[in-house]
């Protein structure tokens, strides 16, 4: 089943002799449950596809499908509401509030949707990231790599229909990467949930069940499942 | 009343999505026909649901019948071929009664691995991972290819020392086991193969470094597909079985397999296995 499909998506910035073509025409398909990886170099484009596919810029041209629903056409509060509910995001800085202790932290999109916490589930991820010795601290009190388990747990317990991560590893050292990502693939199979992730690091995209390549503001390879 | 009503639709669904929907009250209202129907809906997509899972369920079994009904003849086959073998004396025909033996060996090969991954995707067979040393189960999979290994002057080198990890022993053993006989068969002669153990946060990792011919790219992510057989290695023997079982395995216990390699000059395949046990 499809989750994410994107059609001729464009995105220019600047005009005539200064235009630059971020996004030419990209078209990429994403199934439930699916863990991928989206590699390029710096500038080209990878960053301005997340940012479309999450729904916090607007394209040019072409269109953004999340769940069947477009969303490149929906006004602002919508967009914002679309996120919240479809959208969990992991990004490099962890993005956590600092006067909540963890807990408190991956439940607080839930709250803020109204919903009830569905209090097991978020058991089992506490206890799948192992952090649930931690449940009581506060962000300053961790590591980074805590901190960031944090954050996909944080991703996770919202059950959103996509988890963007944008370079989820940039700020840890490679052994901790290791761990992190590690987590989050373990994750993805476990609570089947899917999950692209943007990188520049070979290495770390290696991770993913498929890779899409991205240069220039187009696809190289990968775009759809083989 | 709206919004009492708008609060109960609400509730319904859920109610539906943890599975605990109940209608609550018959009466001649609007909304309790529409429990009834919302109910009559869920009952309808449970069923073909289950009716799906059946259909799985038995075209599983019927793959795991069919290897395990061809074992015995395909024993006979092998049995009698190298009978014939010790018998016949026309040279015309040696070339023949050796290749009956071995496209039969290979035949044998093929359907012990099917067996092995029919019993691993059945969910009948569980793993059971168990909080021990590792290096124990790593010296036994390096016994199961010390004799090929010797054939090419290919060494093999332990760094373990005491990490532990939780696995399940026997299912382990045989996914390194196929990690290093790929390692072995895919090497040059007087290469060596590192097998060495880093420990992370919540993993520890077995990683199987050879010096062989590498994996291109572009099939890095397919070689752990079921029956992917690399152009590179049409010449030697597999069905293409093996590292689709190193994944399944790695999976089950909750870690999963990375692989690191260069075109032309190696690969390291690194096997994560769940320090502390599974939630």
């Amino acid at each position: 089943m499809t989750v994410l499909e994107t059609k001729g998506l464009k995105k220019y910035y600047g005009q005539s002799e200064s235009l630059v073509k971020a996004l030419d025409g990209v078209d990429l398909t994403v199934n439930q449950g699916e863990f991928v990886s989206i590699v390029g170099t710096s500038g080209s484009g990878k960053s301005t596809l997340l940012h479309m596919l999450g729904g916090l810029d607007y394209p040019t041209e072409g269109s953004v499908i999340v769940d069947g629903k477009d969303i490149s056409g929906l006004k602002e509060d919508a967009l914002a509401i679309f996120r919240r509910r479809k959208i969990g995001f992991v990004f490099q800085s962890y993005n956590l509030v600092p006067v909540l202790n963890v807990y408190e932290n991956i439940v607080f999109p839930i709250q803020l949707d109204g919903n009830k916490v569905d209090v097991s589930y978020v058991d089992q991820i506490i206890k799948t990231l192992g952090l649930e010795n931690k449940v009581n601290s506060l962000p300053s009190q961790l590591s980074g790599g805590q901190q960031q388990r944090v954050a996909i747990a944080r991703a996770l317990a919202a059950k959103p229909a996509i988890i963007l991560a944008d370079e989820p590893t940039g700020n840890l050292d490679s052994k901790t990467s290791q761990n992190v990502l590690g987590l989050l693939k373990v994750t993805s199979r476990k609570f089947e949930q899917t999950i692209v992730m943007i990188t520049h690091n070979e290495e770390i995209a290696q991770m993913a069940d498929r890779i899409i390549r991205i240069e220039d503001g187009k696809i190289v390879t990968g775009g759809s499942r083989a | 009343m709206r919004r009492s009503t708008l609060a109960r639709l609400e509730e319904m669904l859920e109610r539906a999505i943890d599975g605990t929907f109940r209608e609550e009250d018959y009466d001649e209202s609007r909304l309790s026909r529409l429990e009834t129907k919302w109910k009559k809906y869920l009952a309808m997509s449970q069923l073909a649901k289950r009716r799906a899972e059946k259909e799985q369920q038995m075209t599983k079994t019927l793959i795991s019948d069919i290897s395990h009904q061809t074992r015995t003849p395909i024993a006979n086959i092998l049995l009698y071929a190298e009978l014939l073998q010790e018998k016949e004396k026309n040279p015309e025909l040696t070339p023949i009664v050796e290749n009956i033996k071995s496209q039969s060996e290979k035949l044998d090969f093929l359907i012990r691995s099917l067996m092995k991954a029919s019993r691993l995707e059945s969910e009948l067979l569980l793993l059971h991972p168990d909080n021990q040393l590792i290096r124990p189960t790593l010296m036994a999979a390096i016994e199961t290819v010390s004799k090929e290994a010797l054939k090419k002057q290919i060494g093999i080198k332990l760094m373990a020392e005491d990490e532990r990890a939780c696995f399940d022993r026997k299912w382990t053993e045989e996914a390194i086991s196929n990690l290093l006989d790929n390692a072995v068969k895919y090497s040059p002669c007087g290469s060596r193969i590192r097998v060495s153990v880093t420990e992370y946060e919540m993993f520890a990792a077995v990683h199987v470094q050879d010096q062989g011919i590498g994996i291109r790219e572009e099939e890095q992510a397919q070689i752990f597909e079921r029956f992917y057989r690399s152009r590179d290695v049409a010449g030697e023997k597999g069905v293409g079985i093996g590292l689709y079982l190193v994944r399944e395995i790695a999976g089950k216990q909750g870690g999963y397999v990375k692989l690191k390699s260069v075109y032309g000059s190696g690969s390291v395949f690194s096997f994560y296995m769940l320090k502390n046990e599974m939630v």
